[in-house]
């Protein structure tokens, strides 16, 4: 019903009206950042995601220029401060400002957690793809496609946080190990993901027909495969980062990962746990806040990209916003 | 007789599985540096006194010989020492894992008795409030971490308000425990007739279970309720629909129709907390399973980490098997 | 054409519309979908319709007509987002409209019981059919569960199901099409209902069980005298098996006819179409049909048939045509009816 009648808000559309190259490009992007609007508009909760993603980044890099304080280091005269004009969020119990710490936490944390998921997600899905592929197959290609996946069955088999434990123990604590623990944990859930949207999208009526016009692999996975799988990673990739952050400060919650002055929420958390008992709680509580805060932005993320990469939810979406956003949330 | 073929079919598997997790795990742990010796003898100690000590550790020759002696002893039931408690580790697993699984039990119910229900409202009852509160709540539990939420509820419930006993275990320090049975505390303490612990241990178990509760209903949620308004759409409840058939029951036809997932959810979450609930553990000084293995990588200390992991993976094996078995039950088209 | 023989001596009359004596009696029926930002989408407009007991109706029309809507609308159960704009539905003296939903709940399965296509989808998987049967029962006859199940078996042999003991507790998944046809049949005759609607209920079967499944359906309702809306896509079928066929397209009854004078007679170009589509004659089929250009709704001010239509006069595009009676009992929708047999 709503495709029939809105094409102006297919970007293919609109692109084909534009005269030159550089025209169409121009009214392709102002296309897009109008539907973008438009969705944000309609889906309040997106535009929060968005909001607190983009607000955390930009919290860590102006860091210097924001912070009051300097973030390593301790002035015992001050410590345990209550949160008040001076120390905005409090002191924790070496005397250093939790406000400080707290947005210099982001360049570690959202590092590790981006950094691990993103080269999980890159490794996992080529392995994926290829798995997914040549499972169907015979001969060694598909020997080796089924050996990955029993591979990987053993490798979930692990409690994953005392593997990730594990791994960071085996390569030496550094900011390196705990990327490298990251990604390695994560990498099972692309590879799967990605195998069972390539088996799906493998017997499609489409690749067929372009596998029998003779076409290559390598054409048919860039062309077909590829493409169609990528909305649901890229929205567990999201989702993913998020539970990297977790996974982060819980590592150094336990004294596996960051060490101490550096500041990171997990450890901060781990810090602030002795003065709770005593009745100080904000050294704890607020970088535990920033913490769910973050995770949060990043599934609201995960949410919208689930809805805007697929094209007929997208469509549906669309359809509601034409008229009248307001009443579409 | 066709499930005992089933059952039968999945126990074959489960030797090269298990005999693929110790043998990648034990590489794995070899990989982590320190000597255990070194660290159990201290700086002073003579290299003649080390080799004894690595001998006796089953310690000596190649990673492949190491692995043969561990192999032998796993067979006959020995799963090494560990050496930061000097005991059997197969001793101290028997008390810890029970440990684990009393809370981990415990809390995956409350997260049913929280996740079903407002799954089901909420998938039942599309345009209303529930709706929307099961929205925020999948993704604020998603959210938040447990560690930090059992040290705020410690905060409210023990430093404030006083009214639950100091996170410092499972059984008051004054107490002394009930005999030794299965080492789950509550039963021990009623088979005891001891209901002076029992009434202990029930009071430290409210904290970590309900933060373990609140923040795994939310996978429980959401899976009970995108399941149901599946089955709510459904062409056969639609159809019930069209027969008049009372309401309840058509709410225990779609639930009954969801339960497989649900299951399924519940299987992997019990899986995970296994290791999962580590960082409540160590919050809460539990003493549990998760805290004994993270103690034995931190400290280059290998018996204890095998051993969680082979007790942990033999723990998951049997509930996927429970879970294939409760699939059986409810599916005949499984069973034919 | 070998109509049924009329039934009911009001059919050799002028029966109408709707009249005194029928079951079920829908008075101006308008239903519609809302869309997004246009128009919504009018599925059912000004709908005159009834059902008298021992009747069978046959609703024809081609797919998107508005047939399963109206089904649905009269058993209370329309889908979202669509909504009854007005009329009313009278059902054995009470207005549907005006009951609540678990008055409603009470009648469905009851008084007013549906037959679906896909049968095995429509049952529930885990559950056997003869405990599926009893539930329905149980639902609404007050009796108990040995009672209910007596019952279930008993309407298993009624729908004349081979070793209905066996049968009783089989799954959907163990039953073939055709089987589990009957079974629904079973379901929906179990508490005796006054009116029954079969919406496309034979389409997925092989034409040999069709029949056998039609003859064993019109019997039962027979021998109850039970009402019965039977919605099909196949006039063929009607020939056989109907009292009276009405055509409905865009929402509208376009001819309402006692089933002989129909097929002797169809008066609506779309009516003709219809059956020359289904007499696999070319030459007839390329007098009638027209290449469909659009399918743009005319808002009440012409014909909805006149774009498709091969007879268009200028009128038929200014003026929204009303349902007349052009001989007892036989309703036309059309300025320019076909008088002649085609």
């Amino acid at each position: 019903m709503q495709s029939a009648n809105e094409p102006a808000l297919d970007p293919g559309e609109a692109g084909a009206l534009g005269a030159s190259a550089a025209g169409r490009r121009w009214t392709r992007l102002k296309f897009q950042l109008r539907f973008l609007l438009a969705v944000l508009r309609a889906r309040p909760m997106f535009a929060l995601g968005y909001f607190i993603v983009l607000t955390i980044i930009i919290l860590g890099v102006f860091a210097p220029l924001i912070a009051p304080y300097p973030p390593e280091t301790a002035n015992p005269e001050d410590f345990l401060q209550l949160p008040s004009g001076r120390h905005l969020l409090g002191t924790d119990a070496t005397g250093m400002d939790i406000f400080t710490r707290i947005i210099y936490a982001p360049r570690i944390d959202l590092t590790i957690a981006i950094a691990g998921t993103v080269i999980s997600a890159v490794v996992g899905s080529l392995i994926g793809a290829l798995v997914g592929y040549y499972q169907e197959m015979r001969g060694i290609r598909a020997f080796f496609a089924g050996f990955v996946m029993r591979a990987a069955d053993v490798l979930q088999a692990f409690p994953v946080f005392v593997f990730a434990i594990a791994l960071v123990a085996i390569f030496g604590q550094s900011l390196q190990s705990i990327i490298a623990a990251i990604a390695f944990v994560n990498t099972p859930i692309y590879l799967r993901l990605m195998r069972s949207q390539v088996l799906a999208i493998r017997n499609m009526r489409y690749v067929e027909a372009s596998y029998v016009s003779g076409a290559s692999d390598v054409a048919i996975m860039l062309r077909h495969i590829i493409p169609n799988s990528l909305g649901p990673i890229l929205s567990q990739l999201s989702v993913n980062i998020g539970w990297s952050v977790l996974l982060t400060a819980a590592l150094s919650f336990v004294g596996a990962g960051v060490v101490a002055p550096t500041p990171e929420w997990g450890s901060m958390i781990a810090v602030g746990f002795q003065s709770i008992i005593t009745g100080q709680w904000w050294p704890s509580v607020f970088p535990g806040i920033a913490l769910a805060v973050t995770v949060f932005g990043f599934a609201l993320v995960g949410a919208s990209v689930e809805v805007l990469a697929d094209p007929s939810r997208r469509r549906a979406l669309g359809g509601t916003l034409r008229q009248k956003p307001s009443g579409a949330a | 007789m066709r499930v005992l073929r089933y059952v039968g079919k999945r126990l074959i598997f489960i030797v090269p599985q298990l005999f693929g997790i110790i043998l990648v795990s034990f590489f794995l742990v070899k990989l982590i540096p320190g000597d255990p010796a070194v660290l159990m003898l201290g700086p002073f100690a003579t290299e003649e006194q080390l080799e004894k000590l690595r001998a006796g550790m089953g310690l000596q020759g190649t990673v492949l010989d190491q692995f043969w002696i561990y192999l032998t002893n796993l067979v006959q039931g020995d799963l090494g020492t560990s050496w930061q408690t000097t005991q059997p580790v197969l001793l101290d697993l028997f008390q810890r894992f029970p440990a684990t699984l009393e809370l981990i039990t415990l809390a995956l119910l409350l997260a049913l008795v929280i996740g079903i229900p407002l799954g089901v409202a909420a998938a039942y009852f599309k345009r209303s409030i529930i709706k929307k509160f099961s929205d925020y709540y999948g993704l604020l539990a998603g959210a938040l971490p447990d560690f930090w939420l059992g040290l705020v509820l410690i905060f409210f419930f023990y430093t404030m308000l006083d009214w639950v006993p100091a996170p410092l275990g499972r059984l008051d320090i004054a107490l002394i425990p009930p005999p030794t049975v299965t080492n789950f505390l509550l039963i021990d303490s009623v088979i005891a007739g001891d209901w002076q612990a029992l009434w202990s241990a029930l009071g430290r178990l409210i904290l970590p279970v309900v933060t373990l509760g609140v923040i795994n209903a939310g996978p429980i949620l959401k899976m009970t309720q995108s399941t149901m308004e599946r089955m709510l759409e459904s062409d056969f409840i639609r159809y019930a629909e069209t027969c008049g058939l009372p309401r309840s029951v058509v709410i225990r036809r779609a639930l009954r129709n969801s339960l497989p997932s649900i299951v399924t959810i519940i299987s992997v979450l019990y899986g995970f907390l296994i290791g999962g609930a580590v960082l409540v553990e160590i919050v809460f000084s539990w003493g549990g399973a998760g805290q004994y293995a993270v103690q034995g990588v931190l400290n280059a200390d290998i018996n204890p980490v095998l051993g969680f992991v082979l007790f942990s993976a033999i723990f998951s094996l049997v509930i996927y098997l429970i879970v294939d078995l409760i699939y059986f039950a409810i599916d005949p088209r499984i069973r034919s | 054409m070998n109509p049924q023989p009329a039934q009911s001596e009001a059919l050799r009359g002028g029966e109408q519309p709707v009249s005194a004596g029928q079951v079920l009696r829908i008075h101006g029926l308008s239903v519609s979908y809302p869309v997004y930002g246009q128009e919504p989408v009018k599925a059912i407009r000004d709908l005159d319709l009834g059902v008298r007991p021992g009747e069978i109706l046959g609703l024809v029309g081609e797919s998107g007509s508005g047939k399963t809507t109206l089904a649905r609308a009269i058993m209370g159960l329309l889908a979202r987002p669509g909504r009854i704009d007005g009329g009313a539905v009278n059902f054995d003296g009470r207005d549907m409209r005006a009951l609540s939903e678990e008055a409603l709940r009470a009648i469905r399965g009851r008084d007013i019981a549906m037959i679906i296509p896909n049968p095995r989808g429509e049952l529930d998987p885990l559950l056997t059919v003869g405990r599926q049967i009893a539930a329905v029962a149980r639902a609404h006859l007050n009796i108990t569960r040995a009672k209910a199940e007596e019952l279930a078996l008993e309407m298993l042999r009624a729908v004349q199901i081979p070793d209905p003991k066996r049968r009783f507790n089989a799954y959907p998944h163990e039953l073939s099409g055709g089987m589990a046809q009957r079974v629904v049949i079973a379901m929906s005759l179990v508490c005796s209902p006054k009116f029954i609607i079969s919406d496309d209920a034979t389409s997925g079967l092989d034409v040999t069980v069709q029949a056998q499944v039609l003859d064993l359906l019109r019997a039962l309702v027979r021998d109850k005298r039970t009402a019965m809306m039977f919605i099909t896509r196949d006039i063929g079928i009607t020939a056989h098996f109907c009292d009276r066929v009405a055509v409905i397209y865009a929402g509208e009854i376009v001819e309402l006819a006692p089933t002989g004078r129909f097929f002797e007679n169809p008066m609506h170009p779309y009516s003709v179409m219809l059956l020359a589509a289904f007499a696999h004659n070319p030459k007839l089929r390329e007098k009638w049909h027209k290449p469909l250009a659009s399918l743009i709704r005319s808002q009440g001010k012409a014909c909805e048939y006149a774009t498709r239509c091969v007879h268009v006069e200028p009128q038929c595009n200014a003026t929204h045509p009303e349902l007349r009676e052009l001989e007892p009992g036989h309703f036309v929708r059309c300025f320019v009816p076909v008088l002649r047999p085609a």
